[in-house]
């Protein structure tokens, strides 16, 4: 099985090379190459996810094991080394990086005509850096990969994007770069302080021995908060804190990422939205949380606060848009910023909600940048005021639009509740006012859906104006010769369906059956929770009325038959 | 045999490929007076030369010296820096082999001969006279350079600007390097590290920080650092493009190993008053140089200007790996040794910049120079591979992973983040953080490029053909920074080994012969 990991990992990587060098491969070629490619791996990891041992908290389908350190040696005296494995962090996020590459190409199947080799090439690039990063077991190839990814989103956004490409791709780099580079200033003193403050001296960049490593330090410079901004724990975690808040983005460090959405095609926002966002919680999850655990009960207070603005600022802000794209784009800042929510809120319940909910918001958000795009490449505006009615039209998109936004609003029975209900009691449990606040945020969220999809989908029949010119080079000239006034609006197509069905599937089996999901992602969520003291955050005698919120929590997640099965498995 | 004798000789045979060089590059420049041949047969002849001087090197490659004694050092890193000089000569000839009409070719040809031994010659100094003779021996033939291809008033000024700081330069050099010797009574760098080790009991300290000052200071006009660093701008843009290649490659290679060898091997050290000076000092430059270099290349629309500044910026990180190599003895086993970060930043630097600019004087022809930045747009669609090539180069001086001049950026900062136990951590940790600021700004001016190539169009396309020679050098280059990033570990550890070798002063076991004899020969 560890073989089949690295062949998933490097096998877009090995087609991305095809695509690039074999000289005059026409679009249809490239795309069909990238769609085999991306297929391939989704079973792959399909397959990798299926034979993952639930229960364990030791990286699978690794080479070599924990003893003799993981993988084979990469940099300098063979500490820094290249190790691929999964964890139920990562694996289900491993596995959404595939489909969602799946998603990515069939979105750009017809919409991609020109430069289309390049196109899928740098699409399979970016992939493999996400299967990458998500399969790393050692801290400097997490780096790498975390920072390589730059490099083909930034020309899938200023090569194929809108009209403001070159203003967003820059921006979206150096906005990432500048916090990436901090980090890697904090993952290098992560393991300098393991080396010098550890007991045995082990020069390790491994992630779970330094994870190991670090939760047993017991020298004070390294446990002592009085006074925290003194504390390595805490500055450390400052200097992770920028390189993943960029990525996610909480707020206010999101302004890149509305103009790289809008300006990026739909490739490129399926897979920004869908993934890579994720790397920022997945980073907070597994550096932030695991590694400097009191940095996060310092600073949790501030770190609730962003989050809770993020959620409330971007549900706003996604109110206020006429375009689609863009207030897609704003609920995932709405969105992230309720994931990081249940990651700082420490408790067990909460960071299990919160990385389902990375898978889930992946799956809702690219399904929803996907229907966005399915309306582009028809009528090549995304303004919500010149379309009504459009179920008339495209009926399988709208059931597409509406099943994917329904997952996003957290409808009991879909997945984004599976997710969003144990932030919620999570962040309670915690901190009650910031849940009450984070809540209103998802009311405004389904507000602002509801009303997009009511505009698009429901209503009279409205379409825009389109030049026949324009929609004549992108339509399919078989479906658009059969009747000329009637069918100028091409119906959604086998690519698409292929594309978004899966998506559509996952949304509903997370929602109706969670477990084997949850199965995977519980044992090692356990180990990061348990740092974390139930009631610590505050003095003794406040402590009383976060111990009775905290009960009260316990009450309605014991009534809520779904969180039963979430309390029963983190035995809280 | 006597054994004086025998040290000159073995020292006289690890410098056997400077040697050679020098006689073949003085050769070449004379025969350009009597034969006339095209400049592709003199390039060849060039090319031989550092073919054969490869080939000696090979050949003394496991001669070693007595490291008290020698004047000159085979150790790790001597033979690969000098390996690496040979290669960047290479590099350079390629990129030259065009670039002046026959009648100067082996003029050109010859001097860059001279000027490589010279620079193979620091990398295996081990003596401060011998040092210094290198050092010059790179400056001269540069000054020549400078004057050589293009005679109009621009270069001149350029010329002439070059000359008198190089010559006020290496007044300070010797300034210090002289307080070093009247400290000590050697000029033996091995032997001044093995006395460094009871600096606290040497009367006189003050003495050392006056020789570190200046030392610095005039090797910082070579890897053109703050505040030495005006005249670089100014001389870039006044000389041709393969010229300010050389310049932005030669002088800050030999300096930076000139400062290993000087400075930080030999009077580094924990607790050591003079160690903690060279670092303040070390701490000053890299953050001025840093942050200027990056900060004015933001403005800059001229490619040399740009890459000046940018080069100074460069500069300004291996400074903050020289700042950690003050601290590194030997004996110590930091996660990274500050020199080792130098020497891989060196390499992955020589790289991308030399690759930079040969594709810059690739596509200038002989009616239209690529001046700014704006000139390079559209090269995607003229040029697919040289752009992408191109692209491997900036996103590596930007240094985003997995290519070479990461692995110098996270090499330097580790280093620096490795010296959590001294005093000093803190100011190594606000070095640290500056730097990589600096770097993603540094990003930006890189990204204006790519943005040029890849995301606009060009008024006029560039319909330049690239020569083959220069192809071959671009390739190469592109490929070793490819390479060398996605696969470190060799290179990572000759570093390591060159860093740890050059701080080394072994324990001396005939002690008093040789100390003496050391003592006698400074005399």
């Amino acid at each position: 099985m560890a073989t089949l990991l690295c062949f998933t990992v490097l096998i877009p990587l090995v087609a991305a090379c095809v695509l690039a060098l074999v000289p005059g491969l026409g679009y249809r070629e490239s795309r069909s190459i990238a769609l085999a490619t991306a297929i391939l791996s989704t079973l792959c990891s399909g397959a990798l996810a299926f034979a993952f041992e639930a229960g364990r908290v030791d990286p699978q389908f690794a080479f070599g094991s924990s003893e003799a350190g993981y993988g084979a040696p990469w940099m300098g005296s063979g500490s820094v080394r290249i190790a691929f494995g999964l964890d139920g962090l990562s694996v289900w996020l491993f596995a959404l990086s595939a489909l969602l590459t799946v998603t990515g190409v069939c979105a750009s199947w017809e919409s991609v005509k020109e430069k289309a080799a390049a196109h899928y090439a740098l699409l399979l690039t970016l992939e493999t850096g996400l299967l990458g990063l998500f399969a790393s077991l050692d801290i400097i190839q997490f780096y790498v990969f975390f920072e390589f990814m730059l490099i083909p989103m930034f020309f899938l956004i200023g090569i194929y994007g809108g009209r403001e490409r070159r203003r967003a791709s820059i921006t979206f780099f150096l906005y990432t770069l500048v916090g990436s580079l901090l980090a890697l200033a904090g993952l290098i003193s992560l393991v300098v302080i393991n080396y010098y403050y550890g007991d045995k001296h082990v020069l390790t960049f491994s992630i779970p021995e330094l994870t190991a490593g670090l939760a047993a330090i017991t020298r004070p410079e390294w446990t002592d908060v009085h006074p925290w901004y003194t504390n390595p724990q805490v500055l450390i975690f400052l200097l992770l804190f920028a390189g993943f808040a960029v990525k996610v983005p909480l707020f206010p460090f999101h302004t890149w990422l509305p103009l790289a959405h809008v300006e990026a095609p739909t490739a490129g926002s399926v897979i920004l939205a869908g993934v890579m966002l994720k790397v920022g919680t997945y980073g907070f999850l597994r550096f932030n949380m695991a590694m400097t655990p009191l940095g996060a009960r310092v600073l949790f207070p501030t770190l609730a606060f962003l989050s809770v603005v993020g959620v409330i600022y971007g549900a706003l802000t996604a109110l206020a848009q006429s375009d689609v794209k863009r207030l897609v784009a704003y609920s995932s800042v709405s969105h992230m910023g309720l994931i990081a929510l249940g990651l700082f809120s420490a408790t067990a319940v909460g960071m299990e909600g919160s990385v389902i909910q990375m898978v889930n918001h992946g799956l809702t958000t690219g399904a929803l940048f996907a229907c966005v795009g399915i309306i582009y490449e028809r009528y090549h505006t995304r303004e919500m005021s010149a379309m009504r009615g459009l179920w008339k039209r495209l009926p399988l998109f709208a059931f597409f639009l509406i099943l994917a936004s329904m997952g996003s609003i957290a409808l009991p029975g879909l997945n984004g509740f599976v997710g969003e209900f144990p932030i919620l009691i999570g962040a309670f449990r915690r901190d009650p006012t910031t849940a009450v606040i984070a809540a209103t945020g998802m009311i405004l969220g389904a507000y602002y859906l509801l009303s997009m999809v009511q505009r698009v989908a429901f209503g009279p029949l409205e379409e825009p104006a389109h030049d026949d010119h324009d929609a004549s080079a992108h339509a399919d000239p078989h479906a658009a010769s059969d009747d000329r006034h009637e069918q100028k609006v091409r119906p959604v197509g086998w690519h698409e369906i292929v594309g978004l069905a899966p998506l559509m599937a996952f949304i509903v089996i997370i929602g109706v059956y969670p477990k084997p999901f949850l199965d995977r992602i519980v044992p090692a969520v356990r180990p990061i929770a348990a740092r974390f003291p139930d009631s610590g955050y505050r003095t003794p005698s406040e402590g009383s009325t976060t111990a009775l919120s905290a009960r009260r929590a316990d009450a309605v997640a014991q009534r809520h038959p779904l969180n039963s099965l979430v309390t029963k498995e983190t035995g809280l | 045999m006597d054994p004086t004798l025998a040290v000159l000789s073995r020292a006289l045979l690890i410098v056997l490929p400077e040697a050679l060089m020098l006689l073949l590059g003085t050769a070449l420049l004379t025969a350009g007076a009597f034969v006339k041949l095209s400049r592709r047969t003199w390039c060849a002849l060039a090319v031989a030369t550092v073919a054969i001087a490869a080939a000696t090197l090979f050949s003394i490659w496991n001669d070693r010296a007595d490291v008290y004694a020698s004047v000159v050092l085979n150790d790790t890193l001597s033979r690969y820096a000098r390996l690496g000089f040979l290669f960047f000569t290479l590099v350079i000839l390629a990129t030259a082999h065009d670039q002046v009409e026959d009648s100067r070719a082996s003029d050109l040809f010859g001097t860059i001969l001279i000027l490589s031994a010279g620079s193979m010659l620091v990398a295996a100094a081990n003596d401060l006279i011998l040092m210094f003779v290198a050092l010059e021996l790179v400056s001269i033939p540069t000054y020549l350079l400078l004057y050589l291809p293009r005679r109009d008033e621009r270069t001149r000024e350029a010329a002439t600007k070059y000359f008198f700081l190089s010559i006020f330069s290496s007044g300070l050099l010797l300034f210090g390097m002289a307080y070093l010797y009247g400290l000590s009574g050697m000029s033996n760098l091995k032997a001044l590290g093995f006395a460094a080790r009871f600096v606290p009991e040497v009367p006189n300290i003050q003495f050392g920080l006056i020789a570190v000052v200046f030392v610095l200071a005039g090797l910082a006009f070579r890897v053109a650092a703050v505040p030495l660093h005006f005249y670089a701008p100014d001389v870039y843009e006044g000389s041709p493009a393969f010229m300010a290649a050389l310049l932005s490659w030669v002088p800050k290679g030999i300096g930076m190993i000139a400062i290993i060898r000087v400075l930080t091997s030999t009077v580094g050290g924990l607790n050591s008053p003079v160690a903690d000076k060279g670092f303040l000092l070390a701490w000053v430059i890299a953050a001025a140089s840093m942050t200027l270099g990056n900060t004015v290349a933001l403005l800059q629309n001229n490619l040399k200007r740009l890459f000046a500044y940018s080069s100074i910026a460069h500069a300004g990180y291996m400074m903050t790996g020289v700042a950690a190599a003050f601290h590194n003895t030997q004996g110590s086993l930091p996660l990274a040794f500050g020199a080792e970060g130098i020497l891989l930043y060196l390499l992955a630097y020589g790289l991308m910049t030399l690759g930079a600019f040969a594709i810059i004087v690739a596509l200038g022809g002989p009616d239209r120079e690529i001046a700014t930045v704006d000139d390079l747009n559209g090269l995607a669609k003229s040029h697919p591979r040289t752009a992408v090539a191109m692209t491997v180069f900036l996103f590596s001086l930007a240094g985003i992973p997995p290519l070479a001049g990461f692995w110098g950026k996270y090499q330097i900062f580790a280093s620096a983040l490795s010296s959590i136990n001294d005093d000093y951590a803190r100011s190594y940790q606000y070095l640290v953080v500056i730097g990589l600021l600096n770097a993603a700004i540094g990003a930006y001016y890189y990204l204006r490029i790519i943005v040029a190539m890849y995301f606009k169009t060009a008024d006029q396309a560039l319909t330049t053909k690239i020569a083959w020679p220069t192809g071959a050098a671009i390739v190469a280059c592109a490929l070793l920074t490819i390479g060398f990033g996605v696969y470190p570990s060799p290179t990572c550890n000759v570093t390591r080994r060159a860093a740890i070798e050059a701080i080394r002063s072994p324990e001396v076991t005939a002690a008093p012969r040789t100390a003496t004899r050391v003592v006698d020969r400074s005399n």
